[in-house]
């Protein structure tokens, strides 16, 4: 999903996980409102901030709180400390944690419930390139085990090498839905796709910065 | 909510400003020891003339202050900490129907009030009836019985305290406007009933959280700062609704808002 201005992706992201409300209309996940699961997060996994987290708190502590929500237990939350890394330092403060860190904390906790889709709104934003290299891994690897995977970004570079299809939304409205290889056939990159996509729809450039 | 609540438990104790928070309600022991002290320094260097006019507040009121407020601000921050960090999303997001998150936290801060106001209480109580002994007229050695009354409904103030921080803290969503609000309300607002003319500095003072507590237990043997003029059921009732309309107001809310 590679949206332009800012706010739709975050306001869709927001609208599918049931913390706004629509005006109209509805979203369902996997056929039923998300608002009605019990146990959202064995459905679905969100990272939308990674650093909207208690400072204060342990890695392993944060985890802890969100697992039980859902039923699920502490062998889970070791497990995935594990698998994202963060075995070495799940007793720390989070506060004293590094956004790679924290984005990786935020991915462990998406993960807890071993949901079928995901979701994560610009989780490369601020990595350096080990940490843009170990997301994109993760997320093809995720993907490979037949998950499904929303993700938004504004590094179309980044996005050709981790996307199968690309959803481009400009000023609110659907600009374009297609695989990387239809959207590449016309265009020398992708980067080219999108800013000749997004230029076509009503003159957005004049608009705000 | 069978999930929900020892998440939320683990969310609170899993914080040092909690743990904090509870020691500093304890310390309220402390307050009324040092008080008592004190005032056993003064009273023994009296003539026994002022010994006998001497009289002294109940001590387990003067301190209440201190368990009141801290549980109270724990209270707000149990809400308004995941507002200031953006942690409620997430929060949200794995309890989409909402209303176990704030019923958890109603239980979870209800209970260590219940469980610290009444040790800060009768602890106090008893350490007074210890470093006091039979001075100032022996109003350290009433029988136990006739206390109990006013000790169990001043306890009860202080999970009343919790839940209104909660409630504020709910419905402003912002630190520092919950714990202003509290402070507020609780002591402010009573300075200026006091001040008004009769009889609405009687009226109004009767209703203020603070003058509960004695009016439920009857209790009116010390002069007090607020009025009394509410029949002890009533005054049950106007506590109860202290502790309950802003987590009902803060539900209705958390159900409707945007996040």
């Amino acid at each position: 999903m590679c949206p332009k201005p800012l706010v739709v992706k975050s306001t869709t992201m927001r609208l599918i996980l049931g913390l706004d409300a629509p005006t109209s209309g509805e979203v369902l996940v996997n056929g039923k409102r998300y608002t009605t699961f019990l146990t959202p997060m064995r459905e679905v996994g969100a990272l939308l901030d990674a650093g909207a987290v208690h400072g204060g708190r342990s890695a392993r502590d944060h985890l802890l709180c969100l697992a039980r929500t859902n039923g699920i237990g502490p062998r889970r939350v070791t497990e995935l400390l594990e698998r994202v890394g963060l075995d070495g330092v799940a007793r720390k403060h989070v506060g004293g944690f590094s956004l790679g860190m924290k984005q990786r904390l935020g991915i462990a906790a998406a993960l807890l419930g071993d949901p079928g889709v995901l979701i994560f709104d610009e989780p490369v934003n601020g990595l350096d390139p080990d940490g843009v290299r170990w997301i994109r891994d993760l997320v093809r690897s995720l993907a490979t085990q037949g998950r499904t995977i929303l993700l938004s970004s504004h590094l179309m570079s980044e996005m050709a090498l981790t996307a199968d299809r690309i959803v481009i939304v400009s000023r609110g409205k659907l600009i374009a839905e297609a695989t990387v290889e239809e959207l590449t056939a016309r265009h020398p990159s992708l980067e080219d796709a999108y800013l000749a996509l997004t230029a076509s729809s009503a003159g957005h450039r004049a608009g705000r910065p | 909510m069978r999930h929900v609540l020892p998440a939320e438990w683990l969310k609170l104790h899993s914080v040092r400003s909690s743990r904090l928070a509870i020691l500093l309600a304890l310390g309220g022991v402390l307050l009324g020891f040092g008080i008592a002290q004190m005032a056993v320094g003064m009273y023994d260097s009296a003539s026994p003339a002022q010994q006998a006019r001497a009289r002294i507040a109940e001590l387990e009121e003067v301190v209440l202050i201190v368990p009141q407020l801290s549980l109270g601000i724990l209270g707000v921050l149990a809400m308004t900490s995941e507002y200031a960090t953006g942690l409620i999303r997430t929060s949200l997001t794995v309890v989409p129907r909402r209303w176990p998150v704030l019923t958890a936290k109603a239980a979870v801060v209800g209970v260590i009030g219940l469980v610290t106001g009444p040790v800060v209480v009768f602890g106090t109580h008893l350490v007074c009836r210890w470093v006091i002994g039979d001075r100032f007229s022996g109003l350290y050695q009433a029988p136990f019985s006739g206390k109990l009354p006013l000790l169990v409904a001043l306890s009860l103030t202080v999970p009343v305290f919790a839940l209104l921080g909660l409630g504020l803290g709910t419905i402003l969503r912002s630190t520092a406007g919950g714990i202003t609000l509290l402070v507020g309300l609780v002591y402010v607002i009573p300075m200026i009933v006091g001040n008004l003319p009769g009889p609405w500095n009687e009226w109004l003072g009767s209703v203020m959280i603070s003058a509960l507590a004695r009016q439920i237990s009857g209790d009116l043997t010390t002069p007090g700062l607020y009025g009394t003029s509410l029949p002890p059921p009533m005054a049950a009732v106007l506590l109860a609704c202290y502790a309950v309309l802003p987590v009902l107001a803060g539900l209705w809310l958390l159900q409707r808002r945007d996040a």
